[in-house]
């Protein structure tokens, strides 16, 4: 199973594993990481699943949809170059390793 | 929590609330709301005949578990009414529907496209009241405002609000007609009728002219809808895209009426504006409950479940859950920030959440305190709120200084 590192708003780190086939904002739930919210639960309705992805995992993973591209300019938290729906990520070998920055709200 | 954590091994029967009336319930649901939430998670209420779901923990799990509570209904009202609706759908032929709506509705469409619009709308609306010192803010403002929104946004080009609203009360009274009134179902029918008309005249229009509407998404996807799919969904629309702005936009007003000490907070940061329209629709969540259909025998929290058994997610209650919100029934802006479920959560979470929240917390009720000097309730004993499935101000006097 995929380790991945989330760094919390406050700077923490927090370490799990991830089972293949989640989403990177199921992981998260699963693992209670605080500023996670996903109230629309994984449909790219919501935009309070914001990540940041390390610039090494950015452009292994699928690209950004028109959709989820919209969604990411009305983030809580400002827009960032590595910005991410963690829902549509699913977890397989790409992530193993990476570090998935939670962004502050301001 | 997830499902895991509540499907349980014990179990027992689903209690029943039998001595609350239909009237009692909509005049104010929310102690039978809390009664069934501290007897069991699911609940029969015999007036109403239906079980009902409660709590915000379960109600979650059971939108992360649509394969045993499924949206897919095919005997339901509604499919009877408004024909084969992405409401009613799962899965893949939920998403390629909900997909090709989509760009209508995102953020980025409500903040290039409709929000010019729907500010011209409101100057339009404001200009017909403003100098009159007195008015219900129902039939002035909220009713108007959503119904004219709601018909730019889809990309009607000739249906006036009185019509709009007249549709989506026989769709919605159509949808809920389980007595069989005739009358009922020929009004809903005739509304049926009048939304494809419209629909047709305008077709023809958004083919030629791509644009940010509902319609033209609808026929310019990669993955088009058909004339069908168009019919059914713009019907769901119509039903479900109309009281609930119009009445949250009275419920925000009505809150911050009851508490002027928060109203001076929020008007003297405006940021607080989104803030504040988030906990009116928790307060008083304009769909206080949507049905699921349960696909498979399954121990849920406790209660035996049966495949078929229909389940009313009843959100208005799982969003006074004292478990998860301190003394709830309080309109408080400046409670602790949690998410609500008064958009729904899972694969149907609100498609309208975005305009929504800016056509109600950003524009209509803002500046409705900022031109209205000394806006205030005529008498608190003169508002009345309704309703149980829907709910909000039916009537909501007020006064203000000319
Ligand atoms: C405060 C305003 C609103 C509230 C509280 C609200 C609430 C909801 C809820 C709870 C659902 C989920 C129903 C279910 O899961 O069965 C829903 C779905 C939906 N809403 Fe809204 N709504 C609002 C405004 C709007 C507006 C303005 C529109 C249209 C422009 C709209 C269009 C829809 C549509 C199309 C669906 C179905 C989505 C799907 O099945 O994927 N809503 N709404
Ligand atoms: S969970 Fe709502 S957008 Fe990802």
């Amino acid at each position: 199973m995929p380790n991945i590192t989330f760094i919390l708003p406050d700077g923490k780190e927090q370490g799990c594993t991830a089972r293949d086939g989640l989403s990177l904002m199921e992981v998260a739930l699963q693992n209670a990481v605080p500023g996670i919210i996903a109230e629309c639960n994984g449909s790219a309705a919501c935009a309070t699943c914001h990540i940041v992805v390390d610039d090494a995992l950015a452009p292994m993973l699928d690209p950004i949809s028109e959709h989820e591209s919209d969604m990411l300019d009305f983030t809580a938290a400002p827009r960032a170059p590595g910005s991410r729906l963690s829902c549509q990520i699913k977890v397989d070998g790409r992530v193993d390793g990476a570090t998935i920055r939670i962004p502050a709200e301001v | 929590m997830g499902v895991q954590a509540a499907i349980e091994e014990t179990s027992s029967a689903v209690p029943v609330i039998s001595d609350v009336t239909f009237a009692e319930l909509s005049i104010d649901p929310y102690p039978t709301f809390k009664r069934a939430r501290e007897l069991a998670a699911i609940v029969r209420i015999a007036a109403a005949n239906i079980m009902i779901a409660t709590r915000y923990e379960d109600i979650m799990a059971m939108e992360r578990d649509a394969e045993t509570f499924s949206s897919v209904n095919p005997q339901s009202l509604v499919n009877k009414v408004m024909g084969h609706t992405m409401m009613r759908k799962d899965g893949e032929a939920h998403a390629r529907e909900r997909k090709a709506v989509e760009p209508a509705l995102r953020p980025g469409a409500v903040k290039s496209c409709w929000a010019p619009k729907l500010e011209a709308i409101f100057d339009d609306v404001m200009a017909g009241f403003e100098t009159n010192g007195e008015a219900d803010l129902f039939t002035t403002l909220a009713a108007p405002m959503a119904g004219r929104a709601l018909a730019e946004v889809l990309g009607f080009l000739d249906v006036d609000w009185q019509t709009m609203a007249l549709w989506s009360q026989s769709l919605i009274d159509g949808a809920g007609n389980y007595s069989s009134d005739s009358e009922i179902s020929r009004k809903a029918a005739e509304a049926a009728r009048g939304v494809e008309q419209a629909i047709d005249r305008a077709l023809a229009y958004h083919r030629e002219n791509p644009n940010m509407s509902v319609l033209s998404s609808m026929i310019h996807a990669d993955d088009p809808h058909t004339l069908d799919q168009i019919y059914a969904n713009i019907k769901v629309a119509v039903g479900g895209g109309l009281n609930e702005p119009r009445d949250s936009i009275l419920t925000l007003v009505l809150g911050l009426l009851e508490n002027p000490d928060q109203l001076e907070r929020v008007k003297a940061d405006p940021n607080l504006w989104p803030v504040a329209f988030e906990e009116s629709v928790r307060w008083i969540s304009p769909i206080g409950m949507y049905p699921r259909r349960v696909t498979r025998d399954v121990i849920f929290s406790g209660v035996q479940l049966r495949a078929g058994d229909q389940v009313g997610l009843c959100v208005g209650a799982a969003n006074r859950d004292a478990s998860r919100f301190q003394d709830p029934d309080r309109f408080d802006v400046f409670r602790e920030k949690k998410s609500h479920l008064a958009f729904g959560a899972g694969p149907h979470f609100c498609a309208g959440t975005w305009v929504a929240r800016h056509m109600v917390g950003r524009l209509v009720v803002p500046r409705l305190f900022e031109r209205l000097k000394n806006l205030r309730l005529r008498d608190r004993a003169d508002v009345r709120i309704q309703g149980w499935v829907f709910r909000g101000p039916t009537t909501l006097p007020v006064v203000w200084d000319v």
